[in-house]
């Protein structure tokens, strides 16, 4: 015991000491804060803007389509509803593009031919003063009548989906309200009639707790898998890069000697699962102080997360944190343990993480369908147990046999790892030749 | 004295390779013992399953007469591989390696500075490993195998890369131990070294123990049957002498073994007129010419060829 607490401090001094280490803890909230609103940011400064010309052949269009129509007023009784309808109308004007349009009004004439001197704008070459235009929408004179009128648009990509939506919308919307009203519709009606009926995601939960706002389960869903999963895949690396480090300086001939495989494995594994938490919580406490800083931003933004995070929420993430880093940490011992550099280490088990990592690519269905089939099975697998089982915990509430199951799984499967790992290590640390084959992985743990 | 290690029918192999194929022999309490051979006799096996890096697919190893393996943390191993953490100071090093065989920090601490003086590193104890010579890296690692005061040194090549001060130094060192009562093993293919300092030897070759006992007691067994000759001038001639069996010449000197009937006036008489001698000492064999009349020459000359396998 005393010796693996001795693996365990040098792992944790060495680690925690380097400049590196420093540098990384104390800036990387600052960077992913940087990455998180530095879009926003320039979305807002208009970079993102983009100018389109729109040669409308009804020449009906122009207010709809340079001056767009304010949300319709919701309800004055359900004053919540509606600061929740404003602020989502904001999230999602924010995300798309905004444009700069440019009017031109062709009707009577083919808008097609009226659009084509355009179109050389699209390079950024000048037509008269006119500078570059990212899109140009044609709207055919028709658009009223003909039921199989198409709109087009030209740009040089056909991938800015949004801004094709966007602008699809608007003129659509237009173009209703004109067949509504010349169909007798009173423009005062019209807000009623085109009033579109939301939907909201209540989560029933057993105590009967309603909760709204499920469209966000997605995004803790994935958050709270990428916070079990990313810390485990960064310091399982470490602990690989320790041992290749071992054995190219030579040293683990000494640490053989001395200690059980076991011994320096668990102190290894736990001296860098030690340093791993004191970086959280540096950025756990840097991510306080900033909120509270802030004045609590999330929650203005309307994002509520709190309400996912049931009191049990944090043991079961503990809980499936450490099985799963003890799960990854020990094939990146093993890799450590056969491979003599870092490189021959890392081919080595990026193919098994990769295997490792099916419930990340598989998150979605996770989410989507926490009971089904599938969840149930990844869950279940001791292999992908951690971070399914805590996904399906987080955004649904399995039954709890399914809980307790899973974590007797992965506690068999990490036990059974760990005795591998141990005998890997032993003969696969002093091997300095070429790197074993399976079957001769096989071998080695019947020989050690 | 009784045995403190007893090495009993050892075998090892690795594959299709025999690295160590029955070798048994003893290590007497408060003695130097010297594991010779050559480069790949299977010295480092055998002191990878002394050391419990290896287990032995036969035979046992007893420490004070039982085959228990618990005594890992009273043996200090210096392994042929130097290595050290390069990133570590000098100071956490010594005391980590001292922790990792049972001992507290705070009881090696006042050892590792009488150490540290010792070697003259002292000045040098807060600096990196990696900033230290390799000689110096040398010494902090034999520092290392010693702070936790353990029963029995075992030590591979432990004077490889030493300068001669240092090798006096630590020669000096491990005699004062011995007397100290502490217990070394010394593997090393260095005859002449062994011949300074082991009180018992024993001779692997081909993974087999070749000759072992008391330094003084093999020597004599062999007879003074050796002529050794220092010399200026043309040397080669010495072996086609009548009565020398085989010369080993090196620059200006040379060591004769003697058929039993050799007359050592008359080769003497054939010798002065054609070398201006320095010495000429009817003498025991060296060791080293012990160890060639064991193995021979030829299966040397053959597995210097088919060096490689597992050393």
């Amino acid at each position: 015991m005393n010796k693996m607490l001795a693996v365990l401090k040098r792992e944790y001094l060495q680690a925690v000491r380097k400049k590196s280490f420093i540098i990384i803890t104390l800036t990387m909230p600052v960077l992913m804060g940087a990455l998180m609103f530095i879009p926003s940011i320039l979305a807002v400064r208009g970079i993102g803007e983009k100018k389109i010309v729109i040669v409308d052949g009804t020449g009906r269009l122009e207010a709809a389509v340079t001056k767009p129509r304010e949300a319709p007023p919701k309800k004055e009784s359900d004053k919540g509803a509606l600061e929740k309808e404003v602020s989502r109308t904001k999230a999602r004007n924010q995300a798309m593009p905004r444009f700069t349009i440019e009017y031109v009004n062709a009707a009577g004439s083919d808008p097609k031919k009226v659009a084509e001197p355009q179109f050389a704008r699209l390079d950024g070459r000048k037509v008269g003063d006119e500078k570059k235009v990212d899109g140009v929408l044609v709207i055919p004179g028709d658009v009223f009548e003909n039921r199989d009128a198409t709109m087009s648009y030209y740009s040089r990509s056909s991938t800015d989906v949004i801004a094709q939506e966007r602008l699809g919308r608007t003129v659509n919307d237009e173009v209703q309200r004109t067949r509504l009203t010349s169909r007798g519709i009173a423009e005062a009606e019209l807000e009623t009639v085109l009033d579109r009926v939301d939907l909201d995601a209540v989560q029933l939960t057993s105590s009967g707790e309603e909760k709204t706002g499920g469209e966000l389960n997605f995004l803790v869903g994935f958050l709270f898998a990428a916070l079990l999963l990313i810390p485990s895949l960064v310091y399982g690396m470490e602990v690989m890069r320790g041992i290749v480090q071992e054995k190219t300086d030579r040293v683990v001939e000494v640490l053989i000697s001395s200690l059980t495989p076991m011994q320096l494995l668990s102190g290894k594994i736990l001296g860098l699962a030690a340093v791993g938490l004191t970086q959280l919580t540096v950025w756990i406490l840097m991510g306080v102080i900033a909120a509270v800083a802030t004045g609590g931003a999330a929650a203005a933004a309307g994002f509520n997360a709190f309400q996912f995070l049931r009191p049990e929420i944090g043991a079961y993430f503990a809980v499936f944190f450490i099985l799963g880093y003890l799960l990854y940490v020990c094939f990146y011992a093993i890799a450590g343990a056969v491979c003599n550099s870092e490189k021959e280490a890392q081919q080595f088990v990026q193919p098994v993480m990769l295997v490792l990592m099916i419930p990340w690519f598989l998150m979605m269905p996770i989410i989507m369908n926490p009971e089904s089939k599938l969840s149930v099975g990844l869950s279940l697998f001791p292999l992908f147990a951690p971070i399914t089982m805590f996904v399906r915990v987080l955004v649904s509430e399995p039954p709890f046999w399914h809980v307790a199951l899973s974590i007797v799984l992965s506690v068999g499967a990490i036990y059974g790892l760990f005795w591998l790992t141990a005998k890997i290590f032993r003969i696969g640390i002093l091997s300095y030749g070429k790197r074993p084959t399976i079957p001769e992985l096989w071998k080695w743990t019947k020989v050690a | 004295m009784d045995p403190i290690l007893s090495i009993r029918g050892v075998r090892k192999s690795f594959g299709d390779v025999k690295a160590v194929n029955g070798i048994s022999f003893d290590v007497r309490k408060g003695s130097i013992t010297g594991l010779l051979g050559r480069n790949g006799a299977g010295k480092t096996t055998t002191i990878r399953m002394i050391t419990g890096i290896f287990m032995p697919d036969e035979g046992s190893i007893e420490w004070r007469g039982s085959a228990s393996s618990s005594f890992r943390d009273e043996v200090g191993y210096l392994p042929e591989e130097r290595g050290l953490y390069r990133q570590m100071k000098v100071t956490e090093q010594l005391l980590f390696l001292a922790q990792i065989k049972g001992r507290s920090a705070g009881s090696v601490a006042a050892r590792a500075e009488t150490w540290l003086r010792r070697f003259e590193l002292w000045d040098k104890r807060d600096a990196k490993v990696e900033e230290l010579s390799k000689g110096n890296q040398q010494k902090v690692q034999l520092i290392g195998t010693l702070l936790h005061d353990p029963e029995l040194l075992i030590l591979d090549e432990p004077m490889s890369g030493l300068d001669p001060v240092n090798v006096k130094l630590v020669r000096d060192l491990l005699k004062q131990l011995r007397d100290e009562g502490r217990t070394i093993l010394l593997s090393t293919h260095m005859m002449g070294e062994a011949e300074k300092m082991a009180d018992d030897i024993v001779l692997v070759h081909g993974g087999e123990v070749v000759l072992s006992g008391s330094l003084d007691v093999v020597r004599a067994s062999e007879g003074t049957n050796s002529i050794i000759v220092e010399y200026d001038g043309d040397g080669r001639f010495l072996e086609t002498l009548p009565g020398v069996v085989r010369a080993t010449i090196h620059n200006n000197s040379a060591e004769l073994r003697l058929d039993r009937d050799a007359d050592t006036q008359s080769i003497l008489h054939a010798v002065v007129p054609r070398l201006k001698l320095s010495r000429f000492e009817v003498a025991t064999p060296s060791l080293e010419e012990i160890f060639i009349g064991r193995v021979g020459v030829e299966t040397l000359a053959a597995q210097t060829a088919a060096q490689g396998g597992v050393a």
